[in-house]
């Protein structure tokens, strides 16, 4: 299986921390993302953690994607269709999908056990893209999974 | 009210991945793929609850656990604005609720309880993102005659700014 990037959304880090702070603050948006500006990615990543720490995953949502796969069997897209009603498929060819996607889905396909290998292919992708160089450390790394 | 739309899909971006396994779509299969994130502000909680029954969507709203209440912050129905007796009931329920929140504040009782005497009136921020096709759902049920006023407005807000930024998978909308 082989997953190359076609889109994934902006600044995604800063978004997620958006999400955080729109739940505690009063501020309308601007202001809570020039407060995140001032702040800095240290501070987004202290955020990013606190969520994943308190298995708050809802604000990783915002953080979406769409992969091209190459090498996926009907099975395998019937499969993880079903396991993951937030992952959306479309056969573009044989054994090539577009598969959409997002950031909260991903961490769950990376923790199940059965679907592990699969979400490696979008994480190691991601990973490449220098996409979310703060979450991926954070996310998808063995200590973190364990609960 | 105010609606934003913080960042879309890119369709030809999705069109051109495509396109590389001569694959072909009309609008409606890609709808599925695209996302939209919105930033409501402005439109009370009776509103937002509505919002968030569509549940194939992602949502951070502003807690009242955390964030304290303002006098300011209700939204007022017409046909109250335009009822000289009801305006006055209105105000006079609003500032015995606010008065009460405050007093319990400052008695100690912690916001999220308080909270338990806001009115559903009362102004929130909601973030939401949402694919093109849940979208399409929404504006469909929501832009109805019978649909209630303000989700109604919100509904065409989000519609708008879904049709300016990608017209092509919203034309076959059709207007009410």
């Amino acid at each position: 299986m082989k997953a190359s990037l076609v889109w994934s959304s902006p600044s995604p880090e800063k978004t997620i921390a958006v999400a955080m702070r729109r739940c505690y603050s009063t501020k309308p948006i601007e202001e809570i993302d020039a407060e995140l500006d001032q702040k800095g990615p240290e501070y987004w990543k202290y955020l990013l953690a606190k969520a994943l720490q308190d298995k708050s995953l809802d604000v990783i949502e915002h953080f979406t994607m769409t992969f091209m796969v190459e090498g996926v069997k009907e099975a395998e897209a019937g499969e993880l269709a079903r396991s993951y009603p937030y992952v959306r498929l479309l056969r573009a060819n044989a054994d090539s999908w577009l598969i959409s996607m997002n950031g909260r889905t991903l961490i769950e396909m990376w923790r199940n056990g059965t679907s592990r290998k699969t979400a490696e292919v979008f994480v190691s992708e991601l990973r490449s893209r220098e996409i979310c160089p703060l979450l991926i450390p954070l996310a998808f790394e063995e200590k973190v999974g364990a609960s | 009210m105010r609606v934003r739309l913080l960042y879309h899909t890119d369709v030809v971006a999705l069109k051109r991945a495509l396109e590389s396994k001569r694959a072909v779509f009309d609008a409606e299969a890609l709808l599925d793929h695209v996302m939209y994130m919105f930033e409501i502000e402005d439109v009370s909680r009776v509103t937002t609850h509505q919002l968030v029954r569509h549940r194939m969507a992602s949502y951070d709203q502003e807690s009242q656990r955390f964030s304290a209440a303002t006098k300011e912050s209700s939204v007022t129905p017409k046909s109250v604005q335009s009822n000289k007796a009801a305006m006055e009931a209105y105000d006079q329920g609003l500032k015995a609720v606010y008065d009460a929140y405050e007093k319990m504040v400052a008695a100690g009782v912690p916001k999220e309880d308080a909270r338990y005497i806001l009115p559903n009136g009362i102004k929130t921020k909601i973030l939401m993102t949402v694919s093109g096709k849940a979208l399409m759902h929404l504006v469909w049920q929501r832009t109805a005659l019978q649909a209630q006023w303000e989700i109604r407005e919100l509904a065409n807000e989000l519609l708008r700014c879904a049709k300016e930024t990608t017209p092509e998978l919203w034309n076959k909308i059709i207007e009410r």
